[in-house]
């Protein structure tokens, strides 16, 4: 049992404050090429995934990886998450976990 | 022509339906009923919580004042071991990693772990097990994700559950020998809404007792009191970024050093969250 490397849930929004650490978020994709993909936050900013995923993206992407600034995600790990997914309840769960529940993931 | 991998103890510990025989490292409890439903219950948890258990010795395992037994986890399965009669995954919900070891005597439990591979969401119903002080999870049901909206939906249940444990059933956790930090969470609360019940008095009267306070608990309550009451003003309120623990000092004539240690207390209570470092909201329930 190991707690040392969590990802924090981020939006786009909640990016800057984990610059420099693993994150996690979602992404609906809006162009994909060999070095990044690039979407939507599930509060409607523009991020960047550097990095390429080992199979085609779905429509909405789970990125795990380091933020590197407020836009843009050196991933390490993705999953697709198909082509409909609730992205305003996910936005919510980021408030929360980094909001008055912090302490239950980080 | 005996089965010899046949082991009666550990087929039924992994059907897990029989809870007295499943945990033998769980003692019988002469219990009430209300210790027995609550010995009973799953609880959809983060690893992280998992790793703040109180550590009661490993047969005595309770988070928020409820006994965990059985308990429900989502994440991502990053390494899967192989062995004869069971497989073990490591399973990384975003806060941790823990092991998950799943018994595989039949064909249907075979089944069931063949459809896992690495890097695929699963969730997980199993039960805590500590031995020699290595915390696993004895699993009984293993499947993967399929619905990613899952993953959302556990997460803000381990959230519910949380606060439901820690708010909303009052003061669970009556034992006053925890002084951790999960504790904290559950024996404060009542101490705190007793002072906040009635904000004018609780005010007023934290503040004709400070100076006669000579232990370090009805100073932290009396300081707690004073924050709070500042941090729910409307003009405070209003601040969307918050309010800094200096302005906070300074308002209240307290040291900074006093005032961060009361909103970190009060932070990890839920009743003040953090906006940036060292700015402050009222958790506007």
């Amino acid at each position: 049992m190991d707690i040392s490397s969590p990802a924090a849930f981020a939006n786009g929004g909640l990016l800057r404050m984990h610059v420099g650490r693993k994150v996690r978020t979602v992404l609906q994709v809006t162009r994909s090429d060999i070095a990044s993909v690039i979407g939507k936050s599930t509060d409607g900013y523009q991020l960047v995934a550097k990095g390429s995923p080992h199979v085609p993206p779905t429509s909405f992407v789970e990125v795990i990886g380091v933020a590197e600034n407020e836009n843009t995600i050196r991933a390490e790990l993705w999953t697709n998450f198909g082509d409909t997914f609730d992205a305003s309840s996910y936005d919510q769960l980021c408030q929360l976990a980094n909001g008055e529940f912090k302490h239950l993931f980080l | 022509m005996q089965s010899n991998e046949f082991d009666g103890n550990a087929a039924f510990s992994g059907g897990g339906f029989m809870p007295s025989q499943a945990t033998q490292t769980t003692p019988d409890r002469p219990s009430s009923a209300s210790k027995n439903s609550d010995a009973r219950c799953l609880l959809p948890l983060t690893v992280k919580q998992l790793v703040d258990l109180s550590r009661g010795g490993e047969s005595d395992i309770s988070i928020e004042g409820v006994d965990v037994n059985n308990i429900v986890l989502v994440g991502k399965v990053s390494k899967i071991d192989n062995a004869v009669s069971e497989c073990t995954f490591r399973v990384d919900d975003g806060t941790g990693w823990v092991e998950c070891t799943k018994w595989v005597h039949e064909h249907l439990d075979s089944v069931e772990v063949d459809a896992i591979s690495v890097g695929m969401y699963v969730r997980v119903y199993g039960q805590l097990k500590s031995i020699h002080s290595r915390r696993t999870v004895h699993t009984f049901s293993i499947r993967p994700v399929t619905d990613y909206n899952e993953i959302t939906n556990h997460f803000i249940e381990c959230i519910y559950v949380h606060f439901y444990n820690t708010k909303m059933r009052g003061c669970i956790n009556t034992q006053p020998g925890m002084t951790n930090s999960v504790s904290g969470m559950t024996a404060q609360p009542q101490v705190a809404n007793s002072n906040f019940g009635d904000p004018g008095k609780g005010y007023s009267y934290e503040a004709n007792q400070t100076s006669q306070y000579n232990n370090d608990e009805e100073q932290i309550r009396a300081l707690s009191s004073m924050v709070l009451q500042y941090l729910r003003q409307p003009a405070c309120i209003a601040f969307e970024m918050g309010v800094s623990s200096v302005v906070v000092a300074r308002e209240l004539n307290i040291s900074v050093d006093k005032v961060r240690q009361t909103l970190d207390f009060l932070a990890s209570e839920g009743l003040v969250y953090t906006t940036t470092d060292d700015y402050f909201k009222f958790t506007d329930a």
